[in-house]
């Protein structure tokens, strides 16, 4: 048997192509998750020191918590309205008056306000945040600043991941209290509910429990976004067209964390 | 402080871009890499400055001192105003974070940048500085820790005759004045025979000729001779 001619041909099949291709994709999904873990190591590493760069730390909440503060609590207070303008409507015709405040201040505490910020926060900040950081990776800027010693970890991820991590859990607050009085005056607007009604079976819904797992899932969807996006912009190569595809990988990626993490979530504590 | 390159390889995706390469540079004492485009100039700085890995071979620089580059493009921080992407290294490296008062920071910065000739700079941002000054910002902030081995990838490339010559009169004074080792890269003629103790050619991963500027001015090779007349014809080929 000739083996190299039988090889030769192989390597023209549908098989091989499709077969070489799918490893190439797992190549690439292993390798960014051992980039994100390495990196993630790295930056814990230093924030266990405290060896923290403190004036970035403060400019990075500003640009995490602050500029995207008005998409983040639109995104959620319109969510908001829009789910409590299908269901009060119809709960107050079932005779259900007394629960709508309980069921939509449950569905944002529990769900709405730290799922729909995180996909705000990571449109918004993890874009930029993996562009950014492209962007400094492929025009050199990364090297120059390995050149002056100076470790980019230290001063790119660290301030980051910090800022997204504490911001995240306030901006989850901020939203969600939006979110329920956006509820509140929507119920009251679409079906004539009154606010006290809303508002006295609003705190029925409210747990500490609750109100702990979305302050938990808050931290982790913040630390989450920021690990990612930096991840993703800092082993982008090429020029422009590496930063555009570190953008978008950055998305993706912390599209799909944060689901897996609100999966992991419902899984461990309301399963 | 002296670098020595032994049997230096390093290949790029299976193709050879430095091919066994050997040199050595004294304390005191500019190397200029000259060589067409695509061969390898830069690459063999980043693998001094352990930017990137080596096949194999040997680098010798001195344990633990700091080696300075300046970047082919530049490569300010556009996030940072010239006087922070100067005192970057001051600011944030550790050993050297808080010695300095913001005082004595400013102080530098402004001497840095008298020196390259952008006096009173310090606010813009790399975005509002023409191509040849943010070479000589780049200069500024590569040179103002003071390091005894200095990289120059390109310095002169893109600026006026009176900046080249600024450029070049500071790398020969840094020379001088603390006995660093310095290599430049460089396509002119004028940094070349303004700054250089000895020059390497290189062709094809390989050095093709060394000597001094005389001895590159003499033409007496085939490669040196195609090399200073600017010749198509020759030893090298372009699309090598
Ligand atoms: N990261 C990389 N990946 C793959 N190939 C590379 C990489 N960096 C450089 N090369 C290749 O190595 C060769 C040498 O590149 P290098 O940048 O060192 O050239 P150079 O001599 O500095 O050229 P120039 O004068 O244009 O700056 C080129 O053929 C280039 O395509
Ligand atoms: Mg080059």
């Amino acid at each position: 048997m000739d083996y190299k001619l039988i090889y030769k041909y192989f390597k023209q099949t549908a098989t091989y192509k499709i077969a070489t291709g799918i490893l190439a994709d797992l190549y690439v999904f292993i390798e960014t998750i051992g980039n994100i873990a390495y990196n993630g190591f790295h930056t814990c590493k230093f924030i266990i020191k405290g060896d923290i760069n403190f004036k970035e730390v403060i400019e990075q909440c500003y640009r995490f918590g602050i500029t995207s503060l008005p998409i983040t609590l639109s995104i959620v207070g319109m969510t908001s309205v829009i789910v409590a303008s299908q269901v009060a409507s119809e709960m107050v015709k079932q005779g259900g008056s007394n629960f709508v405040g309980l069921l939509m201040t449950m569905l944002i505490v529990r769900e709405v306000s730290a799922v729909m910020s995180g996909f705000a926060i990571i449109s918004m900040i993890g874009s930029s945040l993996a562009s950014e950081i492209a962007t400094m990776k492929v025009t050199s800027q990364i090297d120059a600043m390995k050149v002056l010693n100076i470790d980019p970890i230290r001063y790119l991820f660290v301030p980051r991941i910090l800022a997204g991590t504490m911001m995240m859990p306030i901006i989850v607050v901020i939203a969600g209290i939006v979110g329920v009085l956006a509820g509140a005056v929507t119920a009251h607007l679409s079906a004539d509910l009154g606010y006290r009604a809303f508002f006295d079976s609003a705190w029925l819904g409210v747990y500490m429990k609750d109100l702990g797992v979305s302050l938990l899932k808050a931290l982790a969807f913040g630390a989450t976004i920021a690990l990612v996006s930096c991840s993703t912009g800092y082993e982008a190569t090429g020029g422009a067209k590496g930063v555009g595809i570190a953008t978008t990988k950055a998305v993706v990626w912390s599209f799909v964390a944060i689901v897996i993490w609100d999966m992991v979530f419902a899984m461990v504590f309301f399963f | 402080m002296s670098i020595e390159v032994k049997n230096l390889v390093k290949q790029f995706n299976d193709k050879t871009v430095i091919n066994d390469v050997s040199f050595k540079v004294n304390d005191g004492e500019v190397l200029a890499i000259v060589g067409f485009s695509g061969s390898g100039k830069s690459t063999i700085l980043k693998l001094i400055c352990e930017l990137i890995k080596k096949d194999s071979g040997e680098i010798i620089t001195p344990e633990g001192e700091d080696i300075a580059m300046v970047f082919q493009y530049s490569a300010l921080f556009d996030s940072l105003n010239v006087a922070d992407n100067i005192a970057f290294a001051l600011h944030e490296r550790k050993d050297l974070r808080n010695k300095y008062s913001e005082k004595d920071i400013k102080h530098i910065v402004a001497e840095k940048l008298e020196l390259v000739g952008l006096k009173g700079i310090e606010r813009k941002f790399p975005a509002e500085l023409s191509g040849g000054m943010q070479k000589r910002v780049s200069f500024a902030r590569a040179i103002v820790t003071e390091p005894k081995t200095i990289l120059y990838d390109e310095p002169t490339a893109g600026l006026d005759p009176i900046s080249s010559t600024l450029i070049e009169d500071y790398i020969v004074r840094l020379k001088e004045e603390t006995n660093a080792a310095s290599i430049v890269v460089t396509h002119q003629m004028s940094t070349i025979t303004r700054t250089a103790d000895k020059i390497i050619m290189l062709y094809d991963g390989k050095i093709v000729f060394t000597g001094t500027p005389a001895e590159l001015l003499k033409q007496d090779t085939p490669y040196t001779k195609q090399f200073v007349t600017a010749s198509l014809e020759g030893p090298m080929k372009i699309a090598a």
